[in-house]
C-alpha cells in the first residue's frame, strides 16, 4: 500500500447533500476544502436520484409563529426524532434561506411559479413541506462546490479520524480501486456520511442491497466518531418505513391514493378519495399498519390509486420521478402495472438502525474541530442541507484560528491500519464481508428486533461478540473492492455491539424499542441516551437533549 | 444480473463504471464492454441506465424484488 497526504483547511467526509452544502459554504468563506466521497458524488447518497419534499417555514406563508410551525411538524413522523427544540428552531430559521439559494442555483423549488405544498401534512392543518424537483440536485450542488474551488475526491473511503489530544487533526482513508492509503491533514473535519444501512436484513432475504438508502451508507461516520471519543445517541432506537412491497422505495408521501384493505375499506380516516394535497396520512401515523393488517389476517394492504383523476395521475408521476423513483416507474411500465387500474401492495419495511452523532445547533460535536451534519446526526433533505451549511460555515471560521497539526503524531494508528489492511488482503481462507454481514444481520434481527428482553439481548450480544472476534482474525478481502466492503462490515459490527449494550441499558418500552420485561414508557427517561468511549470502554449515560428540552 | 449491457449498443465509454457508487462494475477494463462484477450489490436506482449515452443498459429486476400488485381494484 502506498501513502498519499492531502491537506485542506476543511475536510468534508461524504459527498451527499450535507457534505456538499458544507463544502460550498466553507469554500465561499475562503477555506480550502476537500470532499472525500466513497462512491461518485454525482450518484451517491440518499439524494442521488432525487427527492421531492423539502420542509420549510416560510414566514410569508406560515405567519410569524415559527414555534407553532414546529409544533405542527412534531405531530408527524418527525416527532419520533429525539432532539432538543433549539435544533429545530435553528433549522427552520434558516431552511427557507437554503430553499431560495437552491432555486437560484437551478434546483427548481417552485411549481408553476409558486411554493407548492403537498404531503406529510394532515388535512385542514398547516402544510409543512414544499415540493421541489430534486432529480438533478447533486449535479447542481457539485457545480456550485467546484465553482468555489472545492476539490472532490471520489472513490475514497474514510476509515478513521486522526486526533491530537481532544482535537481532530485529520482523517485516514483507503482508495476503493487502488492499493492506496490516503492521509488527510485538516484544521476542521465535517462528518456527513449519512445513514447506517445493512445492519438489519432487507425485506428480501438474500438481496441485502434492496435498500433505497444504498449499500454505501454503512454507518462509517458514527463508527469512526465513536472510536475517536465522540458521543453517539439513541443507537438502540430503530426506525421503520412503509412502501411498495418487494421493490423497496421511499417516498410514501408522493403517492396519491387511499390505503385500503382487500374489501376496499380505507385503513385510516384521513382521506376517502385520492387527494394530491395530503396523500394518505395513515402511513405517516402508523408505519406498522401493513404488518399489523397482515398479522391480524386482514391483509394485504394496498395503496389504491384507482380513483385518481388524470390530472392528479400526471402530477404524481411528475413527482415520483423527482423522488428517486424512476426505476420503480420503469419497472411498472415494463410489467404492465398501472396505478390507475392496479392497487399496489404496501409493506412495512424491516427495522433499520437509528441513532446519531451528538451535535449541537452549530453542528459541533464534543471533539474540537469535528462537526457532524445530515442523516449522520439529524436528517432529511432540509436538515441535511441546512446543517451542512451551518457546519461548513463554522468549520471554515474555526479553521482560520487553527494551526494545522502534524499528523505524524498518529503514526502508530496509521501503521496499525496499514497492517490490518495487509492482513485482510493476504489471507486466502476465511469469511468474506458478505458472509459476515449476513451473520450480523441475522443476530440483529433475531436478538435486537421487534421484541427485546434482557435474556435475548444478552444472548445476542454474546453471539455478536463471537462473530466479531472471528471477523477480526479471519476476514478476507480478495481485492480492493472487497477490502472497503470489509471495512464497512467492521464498522457495522461495532455499531451492532453498541446497539445491544444500549438496548440492554434502556429499561423501558419506547417507540420501536419494545421490552416486554419493561413494558411501560418511563417518563424519567425522556432524555438523550448517550454512549462514548472512555479508556477503551463504552460508557453509557442519560443526558438532557442537546440544546435543551 | 441487474444491469444488462447490450454489447452491440455499448460504445465502451466507461461512463457507468465511473458513476456507480456501489462499484458494481469494479474491475472493468478500459475500452472494453464493462463487466457486471457485483450484481448483488446493485441498488436498482437506474443511475447507469440514464447516464449511458448509448442507451445500452437496462435493469433486470431480480425476481425477489418484483412489485406486488392486485390485478383488479380492491373491493371487487
Ligand atoms: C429514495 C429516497 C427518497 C427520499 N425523499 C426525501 C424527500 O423527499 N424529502 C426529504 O426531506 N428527505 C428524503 N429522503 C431522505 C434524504 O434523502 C436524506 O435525509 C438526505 O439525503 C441525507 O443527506 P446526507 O448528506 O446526510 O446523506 P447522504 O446524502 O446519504 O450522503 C452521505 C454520503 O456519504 C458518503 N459516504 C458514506 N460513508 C463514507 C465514507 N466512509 N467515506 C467517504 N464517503 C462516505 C456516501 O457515499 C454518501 O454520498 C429520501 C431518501 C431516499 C433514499
Ligand atoms: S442501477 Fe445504480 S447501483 Fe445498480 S449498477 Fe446502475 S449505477 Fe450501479
Amino acid at each position: 500500500m502506498t501513502e498519499e497526504v492531502i491537506e485542506a483547511d476543511v475536510l468534508c467526509v461524504g459527498g451527499g447533500i450535507a457534505g456538499l452544502m458544507a463544502a460550498i459554504r466553507a469554500g465561499e468563506s475562503g477555506a480550502t476544502v476537500v470532499v472525500v466521497e466513497k462512491g461518485n458524488a454525482r450518484y451517491s447518497g440518499c439524494g442521488r436520484s432525487g427527492n421531492d419534499h423539502f420542509e420549510a417555514y416560510i414566514p410569508e406563508v406560515h405567519g410569524p409563529d415559527i414555534d407553532g410551525f414546529i409544533e405542527e411538524l412534531l405531530k408527524t413522523a418527525k416527532g419520533e426524532i429525539l432532539l432538543g427544540r433549539n435544533i429545530f428552531q435553528t433549522q427552520f430559521a434558516r431552511a427557507f434561506g437554503i430553499v431560495k439559494l437552491w432555486d437560484e442555483w437551478g434546483i427548481p423549488m417552485k411549481y408553476q411559479g409558486g411554493w407548492e405544498f403537498a404531503g406529510h401534512s394532515f388535512p385542514g392543518r398547516t402544510m409543512t413541506h414544499i415540493k421541489y424537483e430534486g432529480r438533478f440536485q447533486k449535479e447542481v450542488l457539485i457545480k456550485q462546490a467546484k465553482d468555489r474551488g472545492v476539490v472532490i475526491l471520489d472513490r475514497v473511503m474514510v476509515v478513521d479520524l486522526l486526533r491530537q489530544g481532544d482535537r481532530v487533526i485529520g482523517a485516514l482513508g483507503v482508495h476503493t480501486r487502488e492499493e492506496k492509503i490516503l492521509l488527510f491533514k485538516a484544521k476542521a473535519v465535517i462528518l456527513a456520511t449519512g445513514k447506517c444501512s445493512r445492519l438489519y436484513p432487507s425485506l428480501t432475504p438474500g438481496w441485502m442491497f434492496n435498500d433505497p438508502h444504498g449499500g454505501v451508507q454503512s454507518g462509517d461516520g458514527r463508527a469512526m466518531a465513536y472510536r475517536a471519543g465522540v458521543e453517539l445517541q439513541n443507537v438502540e432506537m430503530p426506525q421503520r418505513h412503509i412502501g411498495p412491497k418487494y421493490f423497496v422505495k421511499f417516498g410514501q408521501a408522493s403517492w396519491i391514493g387511499v390505503v385500503k384493505d382487500p374489501q376496499g375499506e380505507p385503513a385510516g380516516d384521513f382521506v376517502q378519495k385520492p387527494d394530491r394535497r395530503h396523500g394518505d396520512m395513515i402511513l405517516e401515523v402508523n408505519k406498522l399498519i401493513a404488518e399489523e393488517y397482515h398479522a391480524a389476517g386482514k391483509g394485504p394492504l394496498y395503496m389504491d390509486c384507482t380513483d385518481i383523476s388524470e390530472e392528479d395521475y400526471e402530477y404524481m408521476m411528475h413527482w415520483m420521478e423527482h423522488e428517486g423513483n424512476i426505476s420503480l416507474l420503469d419497472h411498472m411500465r415494463e410489467e404492465g402495472i398501472d396505478i390507475r387500474r392496479h392497487p399496489i401492495e404496501f409493506s412495512t419495511y424491516p427495522l433499520r438502525a437509528g441513532g446519531l452523532i451528538v451535535a449541537n445547533e452549530k453542528a459541533e460535536t464534543n471533539l474540537e474541530g469535528l462537526y457532524s451534519a445530515g442523516d449522520e446526526s439529524y436528517g432529511d433533505i432540509s436538515a441535511a442541507a441546512t446543517f451542512g451549511w451551518i457546519a461548513g460555515e463554522n468549520a471554515a471560521l474555526a479553521s482560520q484560528e487553527t494551526k494545522s497539526c502534524d499528523i505524524e503524531v498518529e503514526r502508530a494508528k496509521i501503521d496499525e491500519m496499514g497492517n490490518s489492511i495487509e492482513q485482510l488482503r493476504m489471507r486466502s481462507q476465511g469469511p468474506d464481508w458478505m458472509e459476515t454481514n449476513i451473520a450480523l444481520q441475522q443476530v440483529m434481527s433475531d436478538y435486537a428486533g421487534m421484541v427485546r428482553n434482557e435474556a435475548l439481548l444478552e444472548q445476542g450480544l454474546n453471539h455478536l461478540k463471537r462473530i466479531r472476534e472471528k471477523a477480526r482474525g479471519e476476514l478476507i478481502a480478495r481485492n480492493t473492492h472487497e477490502l472497503w466492503r470489509c471495512l464497512e462490515v467492521i464498522n457495522l459490527l461495532e455499531i451492532g455491539e453498541l446497539l445491544f449494550l444500549m438496548a440492554l441499558d434502556r429499561k423501558e418500552t419506547r417507540g420501536l424499542h419494545r421490552r416486554p420485561d419493561f413494558p411501560e414508557t418511563d417518563p424519567m427517561l425522556d432524555k438523550a441516551h448517550v454512549v462514548h468511549l472512555i479508556d477503551g470502554t463504552p460508557r453509557i449515560e442519560w443526558r438532557s437533549y442537546q440544546g435543551g428540552e | 444480473m441487474p444491469p444488462v449491457i447490450d454489447p452491440d449498443l455499448c460504445s465502451r465509454c466507461g461512463q457507468c463504471v465511473d458513476i456507480c457508487s456501489e462499484d458494481v462494475f469494479f474491475g472493468s477494463d478500459e475500452g472494453e464492454v464493462p463487466t457486471v462484477t457485483y450484481p448483488l450489490e446493485c441498488i436498482h436506482f437506474s443511475g447507469c441506465v440514464y447516464e449511458c449515452p448509448d442507451e445500452a443498459i437496462t435493469l433486470r429486476i431480480p425476481l425477489p424484488m418484483l412489485l406486488v400488485y392486485r390485478p383488479t381494484s380492491t373491493g371487487q
